[in-house]
């Protein structure tokens, strides 16, 4: 995504950045920095020195528009410098009592984060309340409050601009009574989980597929790893052995001439501007002889059953022949 | 084969086998709760002994008839993902699955008639096991609809019509207990087959799974060897004396005539004359229409409800296991000597309350509730299964029940087969629940309304053509009243027995073709 040619003349226009592209923004940004200061520098070789003050304010006011990107403590009531990209914008309340409150945020782009805690005022109805926000447990500098109590409630409230995936995590606001509300911002779960392995065979063929709840017309990029919990190792399509197939919100995966090296874990993840989520698959490769040797042993009991119940019937039809002809003998004799 | 004796050397049973064509409407008439009349035969059925054991070779056939196109069902999401087909291609292995085995019945009540159960039984079971052991080397999704949907329906096919000419060959006083006791197999080996497909998943995957499973679909064979045919006290030659009366009469037809009895064994078309029966028929089919329905979309309505995932899949192992006990029950509940003469009310009535049940659904919302809709469920569901083929063989009797079965299970092939899409679209179209069970209850509980006032009026209009036959009766006959009375008065101490039911008794009949050919098994 290379945003529009920035020339010196444009400083004061956006860096047209596209809102999920935040790392692209930043590098474009920085490549548009690159080229005017070039420009800059080939213009510098033919005019005189005094041109320096000409070169450096352009090349600050880029820098500054660019580093205005990152700025997590802007007043919300301000707005924005137009120089920000254009993120989503999403909004979280809660309203604490007595108990501490988690709530999960799921974040499929980047986005301006408007948090609202607000505290339900308790007896003793203080006039007055000190709150601050955190981040990851650690308090966020220059965010400690001091909040009115108004219409039995205290409110605190703070955007974050989470424009990178270094910037999620968990935010809280705390109160001074020690009553907190967590927002935790995480990358969308995967839906089902599979606890069963995939079970397939030496010299098969198996399709390891991968779905993600979302709308229909998202388009997600995947990757597939193989390995465990530490160690991953990206899988890239080989022709004999692999077979990525990805459309929006599936993949799959087909592994073509199984072998036993091919079995364990394997992870696929759905990659977000604002991070990925892996879902694992286990994979058990066995011989056709494993589910064979149930199959024999049921086809012996039926045979054994089959002939158990025949040679009954034969001695059953046996006895009632003798039977009848010991009956027909003494009918004969009594007439 | 015996030699054909001749046909002076007969006994009862043939004596009132030969007057068939002319006596039937006599007989039929006569009865007033099942007017169905058999041929007389003077052999009644054992009604216990070995009879119990041919139940449970019975229990085994039909729960696997039943039971596998549903279990099936667990492995189609693996299968969908490595043959890379669609969930509607998939969804068609268990679709052509229970058409075969629905549509086959024709064909397997002939081959019922000629050869007897048990080598029908043999036979499927073999098709069955093998059809799950050569789907588990499938590579496409065709060859699965060949060898599970054709084969497999094929095989289970042969199984449920068998199963059920036997019933009603071994049982007359004690056929409903039978009866339900045999159909109870469906339940209890879904109840068993799921966990166990669900485990077997897991360590074989899905091709081991299949070919375990065809292992285990051989116990049908087992199910087979258990039904002994029935021993004749008749004499077997007067059998074999009609056989060949009815061969020469074939010679003397034309080939076109031979033709139209050929086809006329596989569909008799005769039984449409029947009042009984087309009634009989319009309710099952109106039952069938609706029944399946509810059943597919259950848990997708409770996860709708805000029922969680699991939970709502418990519903139906709540409502199959309610089955499990329901069925006997119904079974001991029809046997009594108020319920046996009424059955056919008996039957309606299931229907009523299983749409009753139905039209409520939509109002349970919370969870206890859906769990007493499927309690309820269960036993409306299990009650009418129960009583199906009772009904039928009451209706029909002993002699024309394994081709009255093999219509009646083509017929129904089309409302099985429509119903869960059209309320599937209905839940699309409207995108509600509530409108599909609405629709369920209403049709299933229209059946049972025409099932009742049908039977009133038919029974209405049999009793005055018996008052009228018995006015007209006055003149004499020929030998063939003797037989009459002989078979009648044989019949007066099993009368006492099961006294309301069988004032004009069915006859149990003797298997046309047993002794000749099913003695050399």
């Amino acid at each position: 995504m290379r945003p529009d040619g920035i020339t010196n003349t444009e400083m004061s226009h956006d860096v047209t950045v596209k809102p999920d592209g935040g790392r692209a923004g930043a590098r474009s940004c920085a490549a548009a920095a690159e080229r005017s200061a070039r420009r800059s520098r080939g213009r510098r070789m033919k005019t005189m020195p005094a041109s320096w003050k000409l070169l450096l304010l352009p090349t600050l006011l880029l820098m500054t528009s660019c580093g205005r990107t990152d700025t997590k403590t802007l007043d919300p009531t301000q707005t924005p410098p137009a120089s920000v990209p254009p993120l989503a914008d999403l909004k979280r309340e809660v309203v604490l009592k007595s108990e501490n409150v988690t709530e999960n945020i799921e974040l499929r782009q980047l986005v301006r984060l408007f948090l609202e805690c607000s505290l339900t005022a308790d007896q003793n109805k203080l006039p007055n309340m000190t709150a601050f926000w955190s981040r990851d447990g650690q308090e966020i500098p220059d965010s400690r409050l001091t909040v009115a109590l108004e219409k039995e409630q205290y409110g605190i409230q703070r955007l974050f601009n989470i424009t990178s995936e270094e910037k999620v995590g968990t935010y809280s606001c705390v109160f001074e009574n020690k009553v907190r509300a967590d927002f935790v911002l995480a990358t969308p779960r995967f839906r089902e989980k599979r606890d069963k392995p995939v079970v397939s065979y030496v010299h098969d063929f198996v399709v390891l597929p991968c779905k993600m709840e979302g709308s229909e017309n998202e388009s997600l990029t995947w990757l597939w790893f193989k390995g465990n919990e530490t160690h991953k190792e990206r899988i890239s399509a080989q022709p004999d052995r692999f077979e990525i197939r990805s459309q929006n919100l599936t993949s799959r995966l087909k592994l073509i001439n199984l072998t036993f090296a091919d079995a364990g874990f394997y992870y696929c993840a759905a990659v977000y501007a604002v991070g990925s989520t892996m879902n694992p698959i286990k994979l058990k490769v066995i011989t056709f002889w494993e589910p064979l040797k149930p199959f024999i042993a049921i086809l012996i009991a039926v045979v054994l059953l089959v002939v158990v119940i025949f040679l009954c019937e034969k001695q059953q039809s046996k006895k009632k022949v003798t039977e009848g002809n010991e009956e027909n003998v003494d009918q004969n004799n009594i007439k | 084969m015996r030699k054909p004796e001749r046909p002076h050397e007969h006994c009862c049973c043939r004596a009132t086998r030969q007057a068939t064509g002319s006596r039937w409407k006599e007989v039929t008439s006569e009865r007033i709760m099942s007017p169905a009349a058999t041929d007389a035969a003077e052999s009644k059925p054992p009604d216990g002994g070995w009879g119990w054991m041919v139940v449970v070779g019975a229990h085994i056939s039909i729960g696997f008839a039943y039971s596998t196109p549903k279990a099936l069902s667990i492995f189609f999401k693996e299968i969908q993902e490595d043959l890379g087909a669609s969930s509607s291609e998939i969804a068609w292995i268990s679709s052509i699955m229970l058409a075969v085995m629905y549509a086959g019945g024709p064909v397997s009540s002939v081959l019922v008639k000629r050869f007897g159960s048990r080598p029908i039984v043999i036979v499927g079971g073999l098709m069955c096991g093998v059809s799950m052991v050569t789907a588990s080397f499938g590579r496409s999704i065709v060859y699965l609809y060949l060898s599970i949907g054709i084969i497999g329906g094929c095989g289970l096919c042969f199984n449920l019509n068998a199963s059920l000419t036997i019933i009603s060959k071994y049982f007359l006083s004690k056929r409903p207990l039978a009866n339900g006791l045999a159909m109870a197999g469906s339940p209890v080996f879904l109840c068993f087959l799921a966990p166990l497909n669900q485990f077997l998943l897991g360590d074989f995957g899905w091709r081991g799974s299949l070919l375990i499973l065809g292992g285990m679909m051989l116990n049908c064979c087992v199910a087979g060897a258990l039904m002994r045919p029935v021993t004749l006290s008749c004499n077997p030659s007067a059998v074999a004396a009609l056989k060949n009366m009815e061969t020469t009469t074939k010679h003397n037809m034309s080939k076109k005539g031979r033709c139209l009895t050929n086809a006329r064994q596989f569909l008799d078309f005769s039984f449409f004359k029947d009042r009984g029966f087309i009634i009989y028929l319009m309710g099952n089919t109106m039952y069938i229409f609706g029944a399946y329905a509810p059943i597919v979309f259950l848990s997708a309505y409770a996860v709708s409800q805000g029922v969680e995932e699991y939970s709502a899949a418990y519903l139906l192992s709540i409502m199959g296991f309610v089955d499990m006990f329901v069925r006997p029950g119904t079974g001991l509940i029809a046997n009594s000597k108020w319920i046996r003469p009424r059955i056919q009310y008996f039957f309606g009535f299931a229907m009523i309350f299983n749409g009753a049940c139905h039209l409520l659904c939509p109002m349970m919302t919370s969870y206890a509730f859906l769990v007493g809709y499927a309690v309820f469920f269960g036993v409306g569901f299990g009650m009418v299964f129960a009583l199906i083929f009772e009904c039928l063989m009451d209706l029909m009797g002993n002699q024309r029940f394994p081709s009255a079965v093999g219509l009646v299970t083509i017929i129904e092939c089309f409302p099985m087969l429509l119903g869960p899409p059209t309320a599937g679209l209905l839940v699309d179209l409207y995108g509600d629940y509530k409108y599909l069970f609405y629709m369920c209850g209403a049709v299933i509980m229209s059946g049972g309304l025409f099932l009742i006032i049908m039977n009133i009026l038919h029974y209405h209009m049999l009793e005055k053509e018996k008052a009228e036959h018995n006015g007209a009766r006055r003149s004499p006959e020929t030998g063939n009243q003797d037989g009459v009375s002989l078979s009648e008065a044989q019949r007066e101490p099993t009368e006492a027995e099961s006294a309301p039911m069988n004032r004009d008794p069915q006859d149990p009949s003797t298997d046309d073709t047993g002794p000749d050919i099913t003695d050399h098994f």
